[in-house]
C-alpha cells in the first residue's frame, strides 16, 4: 500500500484504512487535548486545580497511548516491515495527517475557555466510550470501559466549574458566556459520520457518533441551565479536522510537541 | 527448568514479590497489577494491567519484571499489558487495605469517606481531589490535624 | 523534592516558656518520641519548623516550573506522561507540606503570600534554567538524588507530621530519581549529540546541586539547637559527602565526566575529595541574582493574579449555594 517512500526520521505515510482512521481520530483528540491541558502546568488558578488539570491531561495522554499502540498493531499486522510504534503517530505526522476534531486544538484561552472546551469534549467522550462498551473487539471494549470511568470524572469536573463560573460573579459569568458562545460551533464536528466507516458501524466494530447527538445536547443544555448561561446552538458548525483540514493553531502545537524527534531524527530517548 | 509447572510457579513467585514503584510497601500482586504468569511455547509470559490510563509506573513495572526474571535465569520473557477486565480497587484484599493504612494512606472503601489512618477519627475534610499521585486524594484529620492521602475507589 | 539546608534555627528568646515544660519537651525528644500538633512546644521550635516546612513546600511549588518547561516538548509519549505525572507529584507534595505546616497553627494563605512577596526562601536550585531535555534527566538524577539525601534524615525528625510526610515523600522521590537516571542513561548511551547533551547538563547542574546541602559546617549557623531538637540529624558537609560518594561512580559508569578538576578518590577513607564550591554564587542566587529568580516569582505571581477571578467566582458560588440551602 504505502507507495510513498518514508525518509528515516521524517513523516510517516499511514496507509489509512477506515478502521485506522477511526483509531487515529480518537487518539489524536486525546493527545491534542491532553497536550493543551499540560500547557497549564504551574499556571492554574489554584494549586488544587494545577493538580486536577495535570490529572485530566494524564488520563487523556494515557488513552492516546493505548489507541496509538492499537493503530501500530493494525498497521504492523498489514505490513510488519513498518515496525510502527505509538510515537510514530504522535511525532512523525504533520498537521494535515492529524484527524482530531477542531475543538480540541483550540487554544486554552482563560480558565473559562478551558473548562467550557473540556465540558464540550468530555460530555461527548463519556457518551461515546459508554456506547463503545458494546463494540465487537474486546480490546477496544475494555479500553472504552476504562476510558468511560475516567472521562465521567472529567465531565463532572468541567461541568462543576462551568456551573460555578456561570453562576459565580459578574466577571466569571461574562467569561464563561463568551467562551461558550465562541466554542459551541465546534461541538457538532464530534458527531460527524464518516461515510467509509459505515460498514464498520453496521458490523458493530465501532459506534456511529451521530446517534449520540441528541443525548449530548440534552446534557449540555442541563449544565448550561444550572450555570444560568444562555445557550443557542448555532445553525452551522466548524468542520474539517477529521479530514486533516485544521486551523492555524495546530501547527504551532505540533512544532512544540514534535521538536526533539524532528531536530534529532533517529535518536531514541 | 525442571518442568513447566515449576517454571511457572517460580516465575510467579519472583514477579509477585516485586514492589510497586510508587507504593513500595505493596507488591504488584497485592495491588492487582500482576494478572498472570504462563509458560507459552517456551516463553514466560507475564500479564499485567495498568491501574489507570496515564499511570507512569507501568513501564517501570514491566522493566522490573523483565530484569528480575532474567536475573533468575529465565532467558525468554515477555511482559504484556492486558486491559480487560479493567483494574479496580474492589479486588484489593483486607490485608492489602490494612497495609495501606499502616503506610499512612487511608484505604479505599466504596461509598465511604476515609478515616484518619493515624488516629482513626472519622472527622476528616478533603483538601484536594488529587494527591501527589492521581490514584490518591489529599485529606486532613480534624481530630489530630494529620494531613493524609486517601487511595481513591476506582 | 527539594529540602535545602539553608534555614537558620529560630533562637529568639522564648518568653514565658516554663522551664519544667521545656525540660519535659526536651526529654520527650531525647527519648526519640514524636512531638505531635496537640502537644506543647516552645515557640522557637514551632517557628523553626514552620519556616523549614514552608520553605520545603515553596520549593516543591516553584520546582514545578523548570521541569514543567519541558512537558510540552518531551521527546516521547512515555516521557511526556512520566514528566507530567512527576510535576503533579511535586504540586501534591507542596500541598501536603503546606498542610503539615498548618498543623503548627499557620495558614497556607499566609505562607503563600510570603512566597509571592519574595520574602520566603525556596531551594536555590530552581533558579537555574532547564535548557535541554537532558536537564530533565539531570534534575531527576542529581537534584532529586540530593533532595533524598537531605530528606532521609528528616524521616526521623522529632515533629511527627513532618517526619511522616517525609517518609512518604522519599518513597515517591526515589521513583522520580529512577526515572531521571533512566533518561540520562538513554542519552549517555545514545547518539554523539545526545551524549553531549547529557554531559552539558551534568556540567551545569553539578555545582548548584552540591550547594543544595547548604553552607559548609564552618559557616552554618545555629545548627546546634536544631540538632538538639532532632530536626537536623547530619551536618551539611556530611550529607554533601554522602551524595558525592554515591553519585561520582554513577557518572563514571555512564562515561560522563564531572566538572571538577580537583575531584579524586581518597584511598585512605574511600571518600571522593572535591574542589572549592563557589559560595559567592550560592549567596548571590539566594539574594535573588540567579538566572531565573525573577521569572520563577513572576510566573507564580501571574498565576495567582490571573486566577483571582476564578477563586472569587468559586467563593461567590459557594456563598450562593449556602444561602439557597438556608432559604
Amino acid at each position: 500500500m504505502s507507495a510513498i517512500c518514508e525518509v528515516p526520521g521524517g513523516n510517516i505515510a499511514v496507509a489509512e484504512t477506515p478502521m485506522l482512521r477511526w483509531v487515529l481520530a480518537y487518539a489524536d483528540d486525546a493527545l491534542i487535548l491532553g497536550h493543551r491541558l499540560s500547557e497549564w502546568c504551574s499556571r492554574a488558578p489554584s494549586m488544587e486545580e494545577d493538580m486536577a488539570l495535570a490529572n485530566l491531561g494524564l488520563d487523556l495522554l494515557g488513552q492516546a497511548r493505548f489507541l496509538y499502540s492499537h493503530a501500530a498493531t493494525l498497521e504492523n499486522a498489514a505490513q510488519p516491515a513498518l515496525e510502527r510504534s505509538e510515537d510514530d503517530y504522535a511525532y512523525r505526522r504533520d498537521a494535515p495527517q492529524f484527524r482530531n476534531a477542531l475543538l480540541v486544538e483550540q487554544p486554552n484561552g482563560d480558565f473559562a475557555a478551558t473548562m467550557v472546551r473540556h465540558m464540550l469534549y468530555a460530555s461527548f467522550a463519556d457518551l461515546y466510550w459508554r456506547a463503545s462498551l458494546a463494540v465487537s473487539d474486546p480490546a477496544i471494549a475494555a479500553f472504552a470501559a476504562r476510558s468511560e470511568k475516567e472521562i465521567a470524572y472529567h465531565e463532572r469536573h468541567a461541568a462543576d466549574w462551568v456551573i460555578r463560573l456561570g453562576d459565580g460573579t459578574a466577571e466569571s459569568r461574562r467569561r464563561a458566556q463568551s467562551a461558550l458562545d465562541g466554542l459551541l460551533a465546534f461541538a457538532d464536528e464530534l458527531f460527524e459520520t464518516e461515510a467509509d466507516q459505515l460498514p464498520l458501524m453496521a458490523a458493530g466494530a465501532i459506534i456511529d457518533p451521530a446517534r449520540l447527538r441528541d443525548a449530548y445536547r440534552h446534557r449540555i443544555e442541563q449544565i448550561c441551565a444550572r450555570a444560568t448561561l444562555s445557550l443557542a446552538w448555532p445553525r452551522w458548525h466548524q468542520s474539517g479536522g477529521r479530514q486533516g483540514r485544521h486551523g492555524e493553531h495546530l501547527g504551532h502545537l505540533l512544532a512544540e510537541l514534535q521538536f526533539l524527534p524532528r531536530a534529532y531524527p533517529g535518536a531514541s530517548w | 527448568m525442571v518442568n513447566e509447572t515449576t517454571a511457572q510457579e517460580t516465575a510467579w513467585a519472583i514477579a509477585s514479590a516485586l514492589p510497586d514503584p510508587e507504593i513500595p510497601a505493596l507488591t504488584i500482586a497485592e495491588l492487582g497489577i500482576l494478572r498472570s504468569v504462563e509458560l507459552m511455547e517456551g516463553v514466560i509470559t507475564v500479564s499485567i494491567t495498568p491501574t489507570y490510563s496515564g499511570c507512569p509506573a507501568t513501564e517501570m513495572i514491566k522493566g522490573d519484571i523483565e530484569t528480575a526474571l532474567r536475573d533468575a535465569g529465565f532467558s525468554a520473557v515477555a511482559v504484556r499489558l492486558i486491559h480487560s477486565p479493567a483494574w479496580t480497587t474492589d479486588t484489593l484484599s483486607a490485608a492489602t487495605l490494612e497495609k495501606l493504612r499502616a503506610e499512612g494512606i487511608a484505604p479505599p472503601h466504596r461509598g465511604q469517606a476515609p478515616h484518619c489512618p493515624l488516629c482513626g477519627s472519622s472527622a476528616v475534610e478533603q483538601i484536594a481531589a488529587f494527591g501527589s499521585t492521581p490514584c490518591k486524594s489529599l485529606w486532613r484529620c480534624i481530630t489530630c490535624r494529620e494531613p493524609f492521602d486517601h487511595f481513591k475507589c476506582h | 523534592m527539594y529540602a535545602q539546608a539553608l534555614d537558620q534555627t529560630d533562637t529568639r528568646p522564648a518568653q514565658g516558656d516554663d522551664p519544667a515544660r521545656l525540660a519535659a519537651f526536651q526529654a520527650r525528644i531525647d527519648a526519640e518520641q514524636k512531638i505531635e500538633p496537640n502537644h506543647w512546644m516552645p515557640e522557637a521550635y514551632r517557628r523553626t519548623l514552620i519556616r523549614q516546612i514552608a520553605q520545603h513546600a515553596h520549593s516543591e511549588i516553584i520546582g514545578m516550573q523548570p521541569e514543567g518547561n519541558w512537558i510540552t516538548r518531551a521527546p516521547s509519549l512515555r516521557r511526556k506522561v512520566a514528566l507530567l505525572a512527576k510535576v503533579q507529584d511535586e504540586c501534591g507534595h507542596g500541598l501536603y507540606l503546606y498542610a503539615a505546616a498548618e498543623t503548627l497553627g499557620v495558614s497556607r494563605a499566609a505562607l503563600v503570600d510570603q512566597l509571592l512577596a519574595g520574602t520566603a526562601k525556596y531551594s536555590s536550585i530552581f533558579n537555574y534554567p532547564t535548557l535541554s531535555w537532558a536537564d530533565i534527566g539531570a534534575i531527576g538524577w542529581l537534584v532529586d538524588g540530593a533532595a533524598i539525601m537531605n530528606q532521609i534524615p528528616l524521616c526521623r525528625c522529632s515533629y511527627g507530621p513532618y517526619a511522616r510526610a517525609m517518609i512518604r515523600v522519599c518513597k515517591e522521590e526515589s521513583f522520580h530519581q529512577r526515572q531521571g537516571y533512566e533518561i540520562i542513561c538513554s542519552l549517555a548511551g545514545g547518539t554523539p549529540e545526545q551524549r553531549a547533551m547529557a554531559q552539558d547538563a551534568l556540567n551545569r547542574w553539578w555545582w548548584p546541586c552540591l550547594m543544595m546541602f547548604g553552607p559548609p559546617d564552618t559557616e552554618s549557623q545555629h545548627s546546634d539547637q536544631s540538632t538538639r531538637w532532632k530536626i537536623k540529624r547530619f551536618s551539611n558537609d556530611e550529607l554533601r559527602q554522602t551524595f558525592i560518594d554515591a553519585t561520582v561512580p554513577q557518572a563514571h559508569r555512564l562515561g560522563l565526566t564531572l566538572p571538577d578538576p580537583d575531584l579524586h578518590l581518597d584511598q585512605a577513607t574511600g571518600h571522593w575529595r572535591y574542589g572549592a564550591i563557589d559560595w559567592a554564587e550560592f549567596r548571590a542566587v539566594l539574594r535573588g541574582e540567579g538566572p531565573c529568580n525573577r521569572d520563577r516569582l513572576a510566573r507564580r505571581n501571574a498565576a495567582h493574579a490571573e486566577g483571582e477571578w476564578v477563586r472569587e467566582a468559586a467563593s461567590a458560588y459557594a456563598a450562593k449555594q449556602n444561602q439557597r440551602k438556608a432559604a
